[in-house]
């Protein structure tokens, strides 16, 4: 229920402005609803008056022979059809627009809310999870809105309607006709309820059968080198016989909906026909009459059924939109980065960073920093060492407002960055990060991803400092060459060079490192090395490290453990210490 | 289609029965209008007998085909589950055949989609048969015939309907196609707009370009938006134009119909069933179209299942050759090595022999060539060009099991199954006994974690191995590799989550322990590797030098580069 109500608010919140054309849409659907109700009588009404005319020709031995009637039935006929036909076209052709529009808002929408939550969403929640928003979800709501929600009116009125037209016909025979229904209507609900359950089933053993053949055949390898394929075959067996079993039972329910009530249907018009003609034949009707409304009832007879079937199949397609609707609720109840509400903007490093006594944890009760300080001048670098989980990327996380500390404060000059506006503290500090990103586009769009209007002059300009410059006139579209995430242009390596270029023509005063050459080997990394060395000089930074090559040269080095400062010194200090530090220093190099 | 129809054969039966049942219930919905019309001349020649007759028989077959539907339902999933499971049985069968290079043509992720996606349609392309796609040409024919025969005169209408419809829908149809490509790509766009974004948000986040980045997102979808209005208007006018025409049809039946009365009064009772006729007519055209659109992605599945039953194992083993004691010699003989795709080779031209008990190591940058080259040991791969031989055999010339009981190949990136420790520790050896097990451990220092939980070896592994840390995988993957004591043991950097004491005790163990053992060790780290009898060093796929820690210094210009990056000052 409460899935509901949140659907409704997201639905109101998207299609209240589109109040008119719901109206028009309405509007037709009745007019449509009407005109295709009132032509069975009409057809009715042209075969009785055929019986009519037939009998005057007989009885008066072929002097009246006047059609106009019938004629005149015929072009009402035509003319309601023409009216039902633009009702329809009206109806379809509004809905496709109310719905192409409604989702492209819902999507930008989602798109927008997307980029201004906190990393703290994007980190607890899983990028596919996410993504299923944009596709299936959106999906499902677009198609029930362009489909599912005119037919359910459409047949909602279509049944009102013919049970109107019924009743005014002939009470007795449209008793008849609706007699099933009742049994109909609980047959539909069975089925479409079985069908749900087993298609659950058939849904959780085909993803233990997908699951048994991805971690398999990705590990093909394994299997492949230990002689492994029999034993995979016989696991896999009985997976595909649980799921052979399941999916039968789903497709046995889910298909039979559709059979057995068109198979009721036809039982059902057999019935009418037969009272129809029983009514005929004992007196209660006149026969000419009869006849026109036996075939009038056949046509509502099947026009009563068709949208019983069409709802409730049409059921399971609703049930998606309103889950859709709340799962892309749920993202937009999220809350939003918060910024300095009338905060000053930063315009860049002039004396010093500090974190005063910094405490965090990403969940409460396992703390990652415990009481850290680190108080680095302009134009120094600072390397922040340690153990995996020892909170080194962490500290990236806060300096650039990722997450904001849980006591003390970080401090730019001595105003602490969350009295800064969050786009111009993010302006001015630059990060590397350890995966480099691409964004589809060319080379250039990628280099001046930070800074969309600069000149080529100064996007080749930052690609010499970041030595891919050569690289890139070897291509043959050179700064033009379309790439993205997933195309193989660049080695790992490469990437993270265009992510330095990146970086420096944004010309940040405060730079974060954060383990920008682990993924690669010591060669490339020394080779990257160059290029970060043109980036650091004459800027502060923190340069977080997993290898400690790149840091040797720091002017203080911070070894974090456990959320905890344990030393802290230059590299000759530190070795002299002989803590920590030194032990792993010593472990990462070879000695003669 | 072949994998299809060589899959149903087993369902034969059933499937006819299928089929039977689909013309029962055809049968009786074609034969509704014809007893409607007896009854309708019942009526008007006051014949009660034969009303009454005639209205039973009408429920009766209603009732007959009802009952025939529930049945075809039944029968249909039937054929279309089993020959679905028996299709996925043998391709998943067939994939255990392939050579490594089998799998990577097709990737890992698509094989999978193709066993489960793909097999979905196929499964649905059998039921949507049986249940309609059978039903649909016999009712179109038979409506055909009938009308024809209920009012001989007005074949013509029949033909105009036809022939409108068809042009309804190729009109449509034409001018939707090209939209639906282009919406495909948009689709794909703006997901990928959305999957990038994800991806780099903190990048995005620290340039401030959440402006831009939305920007460049609302142009692409407001593009397909733009496109999906058309075709949603498209259908606009094709729906209304199908019952148009349909209804224009029935108006034009009676009116001419009713032109004929006065020569021949009994074509009143024949109105009403050629009007159902009419309709049966148009919605199994646009219906049969329908049926058409979805099974044609079904064609697309069953081509893309027949590519993998089509695709012959590019490696088989000479499984007549006999079992051999083999010594734990590994030689490469001018290999040349290029993978499929592929223009340059990765190895070139390498020749070098190693002594059965020696340990090597193998050094050289990304790219250099390092794990091709331990992955032909095992025959992962096949050679382009030269040899490999294990224990003085060529590989090719060797048995299967021969060849994975000698070799031991031990990823970088441990891949554990699902299952307990033990099931994967037995992967490496089918028998292992507990002693066998606590030997292993003990050498990869893993015994240590291992016995700290409750199950030892029973304790669970789950799927992704996501309750070990990434030293531990390596540690339960080095154990799995010994544990078969293989002649020749191959550690492509798979030590390089163990912290720098772990990883010495490894190496002692495996000194001790398994000291007949050749032992091949990849690296990035020279310090792995300093202490090898020889040391490989390749660059560019070339090898270059091949000698001790000493010499390599001394010799190797490649050597001594990645040495400089490693190398420690003593402050």
């Amino acid at each position: 229920m409460k899935e509901l109500v949140k659907s409704m608010k997201f639905f109101h919140m998207y299609l209240k402005q589109y109040k008119l054309q719901f109206f028009f849409i309405i509007v037709s659907i009745v007019v449509a609803t009407y005109l295709q109700v009132k032509a069975p009588q009409y057809i009715g009404d042209a075969i009785q008056e055929l019986v009519n005319y037939l009998g005057k020709l007989n009885a008066s031995g072929g002097k009246i022979d006047d059609m106009s009637t019938f004629v005149h039935i015929i072009l009402l006929l035509i003319l309601f059809y023409v009216l039902s036909s633009i009702a329809t076209f009206i109806q379809s052709m509004l809905m496709t627009q109310v719905t192409g529009k409604a989702t492209n808002r819902m999507r930008i929408g989602l798109f927008s809310k997307l980029e201004k939550l906190t990393i703290r969403f994007f980190d607890s929640h899983n990028d596919g999870e996410i993504l299923s928003r944009f596709t299936s979800d959106l999906d499902n709501i677009s198609n029930t809105l362009n489909q599912a929600l005119i037919q359910v009116m459409s047949n909602v009125a279509l049944m009102i309607g013919v049970l109107i037209m019924m009743f005014r016909a002939n009470a007795q025979l449209a008793w008849v006709t609706i007699a099933s229904v009742p049994f109909a209507i609980i047959i539909a609900t069975v089925i479409i309820q079985k069908a749900a359950k087993y298609v659950d089933l058939q849904q959780d053993s085909i993803g233990e059968l997908n699951g048994y053949m991805d971690e398999k055949i990705s590990g093909q390898k394994i299997i492949i080198t230990n002689g492994l394929e029999e034993e995979t075959v016989a696991g896999f067996l009985g997976h595909n016989e649980a799921v052979k079993k399941a999916t039968y039972k789903g497709q046995v329910y889910s298909g039979l909906l559709f059979p057995v009530m068109q198979g009721m249907s036809l039982v059902n018009t057999a019935i009418v026909i037969f009272f129809g003609g029983w009514f005929a034949l004992n007196g209660s009707l006149d026969r000419s009459v009869a006849l026109g409304l036996i075939v009038m009832f056949v046509q509502y007879s099947q026009q009563f059924y068709m949208p019983l079937t069409q709802i409730s199949s049409q059921y399971s397609m609703l049930q998606l939109a309103v889950t859709g609707a709340r799962r892309l609720m749920d993202v937009f109840d999220e809350t939003e980065e918060p910024d300095a509400v009338g905060g000053s903007t930063f315009k860049g490093i002039s004396e010093e960073v500090l974190l005063d006594h910094v405490s965090f944890s990403y969940n409460e009760g396992t703390p990652i920093l415990k009481d850290v300080s680190i108080q680095v001048k302009k134009g120094e670098m600072v390397a922040l060492v340690g153990p995996t989980g020892s909170g080194k990327t962490t500290v990236m996380n806060l300096l650039n407002r990722f997450y904001d500390v849980d006591k003390g404060n970080i401090s730019f000059d001595g105003t602490d960055i969350r009295h800064l506006t969050l786009a111009s503290l993010r302006e001015h500090v630059g990060i590397v990060l350890q995966d480099s990103v691409l964004f589809s586009g060319t080379i250039r769009d990628n280099i001046a991803f930070g800074k969309p209007e600069a000149t080529m002059d100064e996007v080749m300009a930052a690609a010499k400092q970041a030595h891919i410059h050569d690289f890139i006139m070897e291509l043959e579209q050179q700064y033009e060459t379309e790439v993205s995430d997933e195309n193989n242009i660049f080695s790992t390596g490469q990437k993270q060079l265009i992510s330095i270029a990146r970086t420096i023509i944004t010309n940040p005063s405060l730079l974060i490192l954060d383990e920008a050459t682990s993924n690669v080997d010591t060669v490339t990394e020394s080779k990257i090395q160059k290029a970060m060395d043109n980036v650091i000089s004459g800027r502060t930074s923190f340069v977080i490290a997993h290898r400690l090559k790149t840091i040797l040269n720091a002017d203080r080095i911070v070894v974090l453990k456990n959320g905890e400062v344990i030393e802290s010194g230059s590299h000759a200090d530190l070795l002299d210490e002989d803590g920590f530090y030194a032990e792993l220093y010593r472990s990462q190099f070879v000695f003669e | 289609m072949g994998i299809l129809i060589q899959h149903l054969k087993k369902y034969k039966k059933e499937a006819f029965f299928s089929i039977f049942l689909v013309v029962i219930m055809v049968a009786s919905q074609l034969w509704q209008p014809k007893l409607l019309q007896n009854v309708l001349e019942a009526i008007l020649n006051d014949d009660s007998e034969k009303m009454q007759q005639t209205g039973i028989y009408l429920i009766g077959i209603a009732a007959i085909g009802l009952i025939a539907g529930i049945l075809n339902t039944i029968t249909a999933a039937k054929v279309a589950q089993g020959a679905s499971a028996d299709i996925r049985e043998s391709a998943f069968r067939k994939i255990q055949t392939f050579s490594f290079s089998n799998i990577e043509k097709f990737s890992a992720g698509n094989l999978v989609v193709r066993l489960t996606n793909d097999i979905t349609q196929v499964q649905n392309l059998v039921m949507l048969s049986l249940q309609s796609l059978i039903r649909i040409p016999i009712l179109f024919i038979g409506s055909f015939i009938l009308a024809l025969m209920t009012i001989p005169k007005l074949w013509w209408i029949i033909i105009v309907l036809v022939v409108l419809v068809f042009l309804i829908v190729k009109f449509t149809f034409g001018s939707m196609g090209k939209h639906f490509g282009i919406i495909q790509k948009l689709l794909d766009r703006v997901n990928g707009l959305a999957k990038e974004n994800l991806l780099g948000i903190r990048v995005v986040k620290s340039f401030v370009q959440e402006e831009n980045e939305e920007k460049r997102f609302s142009a692409v979808s407001d593009d397909l938006t733009k496109h999906t209005i058309t075709v949603g208007t498209l259908f606009s006018i094709m729906i209304p134009s199908f019952m148009f025409v349909a209804n224009m049809a029935t108006v034009a039946a009676i009116y001419f119909a009713g032109t004929m009365v006065k020569a021949d009064p009994a074509v009143i009772g024949a109105i009403a069933s050629f009007m159902n006729y009419l309709m049966q007519i148009m919605m199994s055209i646009i219906i049969g179209g329908m049926l058409m659109m979805m099974s044609s992605r079904a064609f697309i599945s069953l081509g893309r299942l027949q590519e993998i039953m089509s695709t012959e194992p590019d490696i088989t083993y000479d499984e007549n050759a006999p079992m051999v004691d083999l010594p734990g010699s590994v030689e490469f003989k001018h290999v040349t090595f290029t993978y499929p795709g592929d223009e340059v080779p990765t190895l070139k031209d390498i020749s070098f022999k190693i002594e059965p008990g020696e340990m090597i190591g193998i050094v050289g940058a990304t790219g250099a060539g390092k794990s091709t080259l331990a992955q032909l040991i095992p025959r992962l791969y096949d050679p382009t060009e030269g040899e490999v031989l294990v224990g003085e055999i060529d590989l090719k010339k060797m048995n299967k099991k021969n060849l994975r009981e000698s070799v031991a190949l031990v990823l970088q990136r441990a891949i554990l199954f699902s299952g307990t420790i033990a099931d994967n520790l037995k992967q490496g050896k089918k028998d292992a006994t507990q002693t066998d097990m606590e030997r292993a451990t003990g050498i990869a220092q893993a015994k240590e974690f291992i016995e700290k939980r409750a199950e030892i070896f029973d304790a669970p592994v789950a799927e992704r191995s996501s309750n070990y840390s990434g030293g531990q995988k390596q540690r339960l993957s080095i154990s799995r590799g010994v544990i078969g004591d293989p002649k020749v043991l191959i550690l492509d950097d798979s030590t390089s989550a163990l912290d720098a004491n772990s990883e010495k005790l490894v190496k002692e163990a495996l000194n001790k322990e398994l000291n007949d053992t050749t032992t091949i060790i990849i690296a990035q780290k020279i310090s792995s590797v300093v202490k090898a009898d020889r040391i490989l060093v390749l660059d560019d796929g070339h090898l270059v030098n091949v000698g001790d820690h000493r010499t390599l210094l001394k010799e190797s210009p490649v050597y001594q580069e990645i040495y400089e990056t490693q190398k420690g000052k003593e402050a």
